[in-house]
C-alpha cells in the first residue's frame, strides 16, 4: 500500500528526515514510536503532505511521487495524495463552526462532491460507528476531547481513505478518555482499515500493530512484528528507549 | 413662547425632513456603496499580502501605504478636482465612491489579514488533510471563522465612514452635511443646524452598533465562552 524510499526532510539546516525506508502492507497497521525530537511526526506529516520532503519517494497505491530538493510538487499530485490518505490530529483539529456532522459532510461535500443527503447519511453511519449518534448536532466545544477525537477519526473516514494517519492521536486528552479513542482505532485495526499510528501507547501497539517502527534521530533504527521490537529487541538504542517508558 | 425661539423651533422642524431625506438618498448609500466595494478590495488586498507573492504582496503594501498615509479629503480633491485635468471627469457621487471604497480597502484589508492571521495553523492543515484545496479551505474553514473575529473592528471602520462621508460636502455632493450648510446659509443659525445634523448622524450610527452587535451576536454562537 505504503512504499517509502530514501525520504529526506530539512527545516533550512536542519536535518529531521535522514533516510527513511518503510513499507505497509494494505490492511497493516504500522505503529510508529520513538522519542520526541526524533522525526516520527514529521515523517507522518510527510505522508500526506503537510510536509513536503525534500528527497526520495513515496508511493502510496497507483500514486507515485519523487520528490527533488528546490522543485515543489505539482498541485494535482499533492490533491490526489491527501484524497488517499486521511489524517488525525493530536488536537483533533475540528472546525468549530461546524456540528459534528457538519464536520463529517464538509469534505465529502465540497471536496468528492457528494450530494448533501448522500454526504448526510455517510456521517451519520459513521458518528454511529463511533458511538456518537447523539452527539450529531453538537459543536465541537460542546463535547469531550474523547468525544471530538472519535469525530475527529470519523471526519477523516468520512472520505474513504486508503489509509489513515494518526498523530499522536491521545496525547493531549485526559486519561480516563484515552481507551474510547484506542476502542475505535482497534475497531478500525481489526476490520482491515490501513493504518499508521504515531502514538505513545505501548499497550495499544502491542496488542494491534502489525508492525512497530522505533525512529530515533531521524533514522528508523529497528522494525518488527512488536512481539519482537518489544520482548526480543535487538538495538542498544530500542531497548534505552523502552526502558525508559517502563520506568 | 417668545419670537426667537418660535423661529428657531420653526427652522428645526422644517429643516429635519430636508436633512434626513439628503442622508437617507446620499449619506447611507454613499455608505453602504463604498463599504460593500471596500470590502472586496480590502478581502483582495489582504489576500495579495498574505499570497507569499513578492509582486503582489508589493502591489498590496504599496496601496495601504499611500491611502493611510494621506488624508482622505486630499484624496477626494484629487478625484474630483484634479482627474479632469488629464481628461478624466466624474461626477460628485462616483468621486465620492471611489474616494471612500479605496479608504475602507486599505485600513480593512489590515483587519481582514490580521483576522486570517488568528486563524490556527491546524485548522489549515485539517482542510488541506480532507482534500482541500487553498480557495476551499479559505472560503469553507477559514474566513468563516476570521469573520468573527473581523466584525468589531470593521463595523468600527463603518461607523467612521459615516461620519467620514461628511467630508463629500467638500466636493459638491448634496448630502446630509452639504444641505446643513446651505441651509445655515439662507437662515444664519449655524449652531442649531449643524447640531441638528449631528443628531442626524448619531442616529444612523447609533443604529450601525446595533447592527454590530447582533453580527457579533450571530458569529459566535458556536464558540465557547
Amino acid at each position: 500500500m505504503i512504499q517509502i524510499r530514501n525520504l529526506h526532510k530539512s527545516f533550512d539546516d536542519l536535518h529531521i528526515l535522514k533516510g527513511i525506508d518503510l513499507e505497509v502492507g494494505s490492511g497493516e497497521t504500522v505503529v510508529i514510536i520513538g522519542p520526541s525530537g526524533s522525526g516520527k511526526t514529521t515523517l507522518l506529516r510527510c505522508l500526506n503532505l503537510l510536509e513536503t520532503p525534500t528527497s526520495g519517494s513515496l508511493e502510496l497505491g497507483a500514486l507515485h511521487l519523487t520528490f527533488t530538493p528546490g522543485k515543489p510538487l505539482r498541485r494535482d499530485e499533492t490533491l490526489a495524495l491527501r484524497r488517499e490518505t486521511g489524517m488525525v490530529f493530536q488536537s483533533y483539529n475540528l472546525f468549530p463552526h461546524m456540528t459534528a456532522l457538519q464536520n463529517l459532510m464538509e469534505g465529502q461535500v465540497t471536496v468528492l462532491g457528494r450530494s448533501k443527503a448522500e454526504a448526510r447519511e455517510k456521517a451519520l453511519q459513521l458518528l454511529k460507528k463511533v458511538g456518537l449518534a447523539d452527539r450529531a448536532d453538537m459543536y465541537p466545544h460542546q463535547l469531550s476531547g474523547g468525544q471530538q477525537q472519535r469525530v475527529g477519526i470519523a471526519r477523516a473516514m468520512a472520505m474513504d481513505p486508503k489509509v489513515l494517519l494518526f498523530d499522536e492521536p491521545t496525547s493531549a486528552l485526559d486519561p480516563e478518555l484515552v481507551g474510547e479513542v484506542l476502542r475505535v482505532m482497534k475497531e478500525l485495526a481489526q476490520e482491515g482499515m490501513t493504518m499508521v499510528v504515531v502514538t505513545h501507547e505501548m499497550k495499544f501497539a502491542r496488542d494491534v500493530a502489525d508492525k512497530v517502527v522505533f525512529i530515533d534521530g531521524g533514522v528508523v533504527v529497528e522494525q518488527g512484528p512488536p512481539e519482537q521490537v518489544f520482548e526480543a529487541t535487538q538495538q542498544e538504542r530500542t531497548k534505552q528507549f523502552l526502558n525508559k517508558l517502563s520506568v | 413662547m417668545d419670537d426667537r425661539t418660535q423661529r428657531i423651533l420653526d427652522i428645526v422642524v422644517n429643516s429635519f425632513l430636508p436633512l434626513l431625506k439628503a442622508g437617507v438618498e446620499f449619506t447611507v448609500p454613499l455608505a453602504l456603496i463604498s463599504f460593500a466595494l471596500g470590502l472586496v478590495v480590502a478581502l483582495l488586498a489582504a489576500l495579495a499580502r498574505l499570497s507569499g507573492n513578492r509582486v503582489l504582496s508589493g502591489i498590496a503594501r504599496f496601496y495601504v501605504w499611500i491611502i493611510r498615509g494621506t488624508p482622505l479629503l486630499v484624496q477626494l480633491f484629487i478625484i474630483f478636482y484634479g482627474l479632469p485635468s488629464i481628461g478624466l471627469t466624474l461626477g460628485a457621487f462616483p468621486s465620492a465612491v471611489i474616494g471612500f471604497t479605496l479608504s475602507v480597502g486599505a485600513y480593512g484589508s489590515e483587519i481582514i489579514r490580521a483576522a486570517i492571521q488568528s486563524i490556527a495553523r491546524g485548522q489549515w492543515e485539517a482542510a488541506y488533510s480532507v482534500g482541500m484545496t487553498y480557495s476551499q479551505a479559505l472560503r469553507r474553514i477559514v474566513i468563516p471563522q476570521a469573520t468573527r473575529v473581523a466584525v468589531p473592528p470593521l463595523a468600527n471602520s463603518f461607523i467612521s465612514l459615516i461620519k467620514d462621508t461628511s467630508l463629500a460636502a467638500a466636493i459638491t455632493m448634496t448630502e446630509l452635511f452639504r444641505v446643513a450648510q446651505q441651509i445655515t446659509a439662507t437662515t444664519y443659525e449655524p449652531l442649531v443646524l449643524y447640531s441638528e445634523a449631528a443628531v442626524i448622524y448619531l442616529i444612523f450610527s447609533t443604529v450601525l452598533s446595533w447592527v454590530q452587535g447582533w453580527l457579533e451576536n450571530r458569529f459566535s454562537r458556536h464558540v465557547a465562552k
